[in-house]
């Protein structure tokens, strides 16, 4: 078997294919920020303690500084700024201001990536179903009440246009 | 050049052939929850990276007769939404929401969680309570060892560099109730300062037989078997209770470090126990 010093890893990120030499022992976030120059991903801790770098790999939520680059080869991956035409991520980010629910910013690219796979998996979470959904990404500012309030809202509002007839449409992955 | 090389065999057997050659040199990983931290705090340099997560061999969760048997590369969010283990196994399924945080579960596995033998490893306290065996292959053979025996120390297995897991398994258990405790501090993404996983066969208030585990109160996970022995034939009332707690805290042996102090710990065991059968009962 090969055994491979460098590795040409190619993810598909934000529907745009990508492919650039890498180190073995690089982690997905390092790729996108030094590599793929993808900076809406931010490096908190480097380490999964805080959630800022949350990306959608395979359809899930992770912290991408706990994945291998050569594991995300040949997949696909979306960041905030990849849905930056969803409905459902619009809401979220026009929420997210009107709920005051940022103030230095710099744990919302991950809070609203986990936020937005909360609700497209179930639309009405209660309090305490959004806490432990977003319980994996540290805020050092706002102590998270708003934030839990902005995605409450939003969930009232997709609650209510299911009613009307669906106005707030879930986006789906290419 | 990096001082890391990646080799991402394709099957079970390409991969043991590659741990036979590589010995000390090879690191597995599975989900990397564990190891990419590790490599950046350099407690692993210079190795090859040996990606085991394709392989199909490691995946999956089945039932053989009365055995419940799951694939290493389980993640602790694939047993979160597992019937079968919900069902058979619920002590682990009851883990799954105390473990880490919902984004790091969709990627640490069970194997992992095994392999790395923290003493405070919240997967290992429920495969103990569930006495599992873990199935371990070499080039050479397949073997299975109680989880007990797996664990031989802090961050220690009897695992060889020749082996990988492949999985574990253990009898399906519907008949007893489950409680799993964790204390933490926090709710989310905590190390265990202590946890309890109880499995309990109870008529009326009587308890007809119990398994408890207990984890970071000692080098390993383990199980509290003088108070598993006093508990048994006896009905739970708060004078048993009472004396039970005074046993499992002579059975723990923790240690100090950061998070607690070795007496907190030790007086932790007893409150887990009792809010463990408390929760039984209830
Ligand atoms: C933010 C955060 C929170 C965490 N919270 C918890 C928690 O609450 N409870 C807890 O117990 N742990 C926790 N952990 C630790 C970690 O997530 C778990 O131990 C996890 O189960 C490891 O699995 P993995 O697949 O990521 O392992 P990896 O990092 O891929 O590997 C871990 C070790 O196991 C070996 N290994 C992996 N798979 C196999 C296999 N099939 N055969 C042989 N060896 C193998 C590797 O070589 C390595 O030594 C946390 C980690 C982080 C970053
Ligand atoms: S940078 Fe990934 S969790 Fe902090
Ligand atoms: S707004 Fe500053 S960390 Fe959350």
């Amino acid at each position: 078997m090969e055994l491979q010093n460098e590795i040409t890893v190619s993810v598909r990120i934000n529907g745009t294919q990508f492919t650039a030499a890498a180190a073995p022992e690089e982690s997905l976030l390092e790729f996108l920020r030094t590599r793929a120059m993808v900076m809406d991903v931010k490096c908190g801790c480097n380490k999964g303690d805080c959630g800022t770098c949350t990306l959608i790999l395979d359809g899930q939520p992770v912290k991408s500084c706990l994945v291998l680059v050569a594991q995300a080869n040949s997949k696909e991956v979306w960041t905030v700024k990849g849905m930056a035409l969803d409905p459902l991520m619009q809401a979220l980010q026009e929420s997210f201001a009107t709920h005051g629910a940022i103030q230095c910013g710099f744990c919302t690219p991950g809070m609203l990536v986990t936020a937005r796979s909360l609700l497209a998996d179930c639309p009405q979470p209660d309090r305490a179903a959004i806490k432990e959904a977003l319980s994996g990404n540290l805020c050092r500012c706002t102590g998270y009440k708003k934030i839990v309030d902005a995605v409450a809202a939003v969930a009232a509002c997709q609650a209510s246009a299911r009613v009307q007839g669906g106005r707030c449409r879930v986006w789906k992955q290419q | 050049m990096s001082s890391f090389a990646y080799a991402v065999p394709g099957t079970k057997d390409e991969a043991l052939a590659l741990l036979n050659e590589l010995g000390s040199g090879a690191r597995i990983v599975a989900g990397c929850t564990n190891v990419l931290p590790d490599i950046r705090a350099k407690k692993i340099a210079a190795c090859t990276l040996v990606d085991i997560s394709k392989l199909a061999e490691l995946k999956g969760i089945d039932v053989r007769g009365d055995r419940v048997i799951i694939g290493s590369l389980t993640t602790i969010n694939e047993l979160l939404h597992s019937d079968l283990v919900a069902s058979h196994g619920q002590v682990l399924w009851q883990v799954g929401r105390r473990f880490a945080d919902p984004l790091t579960r969709n990627r640490a596995t069970i194997g992992g969680n095994l392999a790395n033998a923290s003493p405070a490893g919240d997967g290992v306290v429920p495969l103990l309570a569930l006495e599992a065996k873990v199935i371990v292959a070499s080039l050479a053979a397949e073997r299975e060892i109680p989880v007990a025996e797996f664990l031989t120390g802090p961050g220690r297995s009897a695992l060889q560099p020749n082996e990988l897991i492949v999985g574990v398994s253990f009898t399906k258990t519907t008949a007893m109730r489950s409680v799993f405790i964790k204390f933490g501090m926090r709710k989310s993404m905590a190390i265990s300062l202590a946890s309890i996983g109880l499995m309990v066969g109870l008529d009326g208030d009587r308890v007809e037989q119990v398994r408890i585990a207990l984890g970071a109160l000692a080098p390993t996970a383990i199980r509290a078997r003088q108070t598993e022995d006093y508990l048994t034939g006896k009905p739970l009332a708060p004078e048993v209770v009472t004396r039970a707690q005074e046993i499992i805290r002579t059975e723990a042996k923790p240690i100090s470090d950061v998070r607690a102090s070795r007496e907190y710990r030790v007086h932790l065991a007893g409150v887990l126990l009792k809010r463990a059968l408390e929760a039984a009962l209830a």
